[in-house]
C-alpha cells in the first residue's frame, strides 16, 4: 500500500492502482484493445473469404471491376486516409509527450491537429461510401446492378467492416474533443496525462487497424 | 509480490523519448506507407508471391512501429504486453486457420 502511494506521489496520478502494481484504467484499456483485435480480425478474416469466394464468379461475369473498390476508386484516396490516419498518430504521441512536460499550449496545438485530423478522415471515409454506393457496391447480399442481379456478401462485409473501423474514428474524435475540454477546464488536474495517455492508446489503435485493413483490403 | 509491484510501477512509467524521435518514426512509418504504395503500382512486374511477402513485412514492420513506439508497448509494464499480445496471437491463428479452412485450394471450398 506504502509502495502504491509513493509510485502515485511521483506520477501525480491519482490512486487508481490496482493489487498489479498498474494502473486499472490502462489495464482496462489494453484489455478492451486486445478484444477488439479479436473483433476487427473477425470482420478482416470475413470480409477476406468472402471476397475470395466471389471474386471468381464476379470476374467470369465482368461484375469484378464495379464491386471491387481499387478497380474504380484506385488507391488515392485510400493512401491519403492512411497518410491523414498515420499524421493523427504522430500528433496524439505529441500531445501526450507535451501533457506530460505540462507543456499546454502545445498539448492543445498537438490536440486540435489530432482531431482535425481524424475528422478529416471521417469525412474521406463518408465520401467513399458514397461514392462506392452511387457505383454500385451495396450493404446488401443479393441486388440489382445494371439489369443483372448479383449475389454477393462483398459489399456486405466491406461495409460492415470499413464502417464499424469509421465508427470507432468518430468516437475516437469525440473522445478526443471531450480531453481537450476537459483538460482545458481544470488544467491543474493531476489526472490529465493519464486522460491523454488513455485517448491516445485508442487513437494509435484505430490507426493500427486501419494498416491491417490498408494492407489487406486495399492493396492486395 | 511488493518487489513485483514496484517493478511494474517502474515500468509503467515506460520509457519516455523526445519529440525528436516520435517525428523520426512517424517519418519512417510514412516512408514504409509510401514504399507499399510503390511496390503496389509495380506488383504486375515482381509478381504476385514477392508482392505480398514485402507487403507483409513492411505491414508488420508499420504495426510493430506503432504499438512498440507510439503505444509504447515497449518498456511498458508486461501485464499490458500480455493482455494484448495473448489476444493479438490468438486473432491472428484463427485468421490463418479460417482462411484455410475456406480456401479454394485445401479448405472446404475447394
Amino acid at each position: 500500500m506504502s509502495a502504491t502511494s509513493h509510485a502515485h506521489d511521483e506520477a501525480g496520478q491519482a490512486p487508481l492502482v490496482g493489487s498489479l502494481g498498474v494502473d486499472s484504467r490502462k489495464l482496462g484499456l489494453w484489455a478492451f484493445i486486445g478484444s477488439e483485435t479479436l473483433f476487427f480480425t473477425a470482420l478482416i478474416t470475413t470480409h477476406l473469404i468472402f471476397y475470395a469466394r466471389t471474386k471468381a464468379t464476379l470476374a467470369a461475369s465482368g461484375m469484378l471491376a464495379h464491386l471491387d473498390p481499387k478497380h474504380y476508386l484506385g488507391i488515392n484516396l485510400t493512401t491519403v486516409l492512411a497518410a491523414i490516419l498515420l499524421a493523427s498518430s504522430l500528433t496524439m504521441v505529441l500531445a501526450l509527450a507535451a501533457s506530460k512536460s505540462k507543456e499546454w499550449a502545445k498539448f492543445r496545438f498537438w490536440l486540435l491537429a489530432t482531431i482535425i485530423l481524424g475528422s478529416s478522415f471521417v469525412l474521406g471515409q463518408a465520401y467513399e461510401f458514397t461514392h462506392l454506393y452511387h457505383e454500385g457496391l451495396k450493404l446488401a447480399p443479393q441486388y440489382v446492378f445494371e439489369g443483372e442481379t448479383v449475389k454477393s456478401l462483398f459489399g456486405v462485409t466491406f461495409f460492415v467492416m470499413t464502417g464499424f473501423h469509421g465508427l470507432h474514428v468518430t468516437l475516437g474524435v469525440v473522445w478526443l474533443i471531450a480531453v481537450y475540454f476537459k483538460v482545458r477546464r481544470f488544467a491543474a488536474s493531476p489526472e490529465n496525462p493519464m486522460d491523454v495517455e488513455l485517448v491516445g492508446l485508442y487513437w494509435h489503435f484505430v490507426d493500427l487497424v486501419w494498416v491491417a485493413i490498408f494492407t489487406l483490403v486495399y492493396l492486395i | 509480490m511488493a518487489e513485483h509491484a514496484t517493478h511494474d510501477q517502474h515500468a509503467e512509467a515506460h520509457e519516455s523519448h523526445g519529440t525528436g524521435f516520435y517525428w523520426m518514426v512517424g517519418g519512417v512509418l510514412a516512408v514504409i506507407t509510401a514504399i507499399e504504395v510503390a511496390i503496389f503500382l509495380v506488383k504486375d512486374a515482381i509478381g504476385h508471391e514477392l508482392f505480398l511477402a514485402i507487403l507483409f513485412l513492411l505491414s508488420i514492420a508499420k504495426g510493430v512501429g506503432v504499438v512498440m513506439y507510439f503505444m509504447h508497448l515497449r518498456g511498458d509494464a508486461r501485464i499490458f504486453q500480455l493482455v494484448f499480445i495473448v489476444p493479438f496471437t490468438l486473432a491472428v491463428t484463427l485468421c490463418l486457420g479460417f482462411l484455410t479452412i475456406f480456401s479454394h485450394h485445401v479448405g472446404i471450398a475447394g
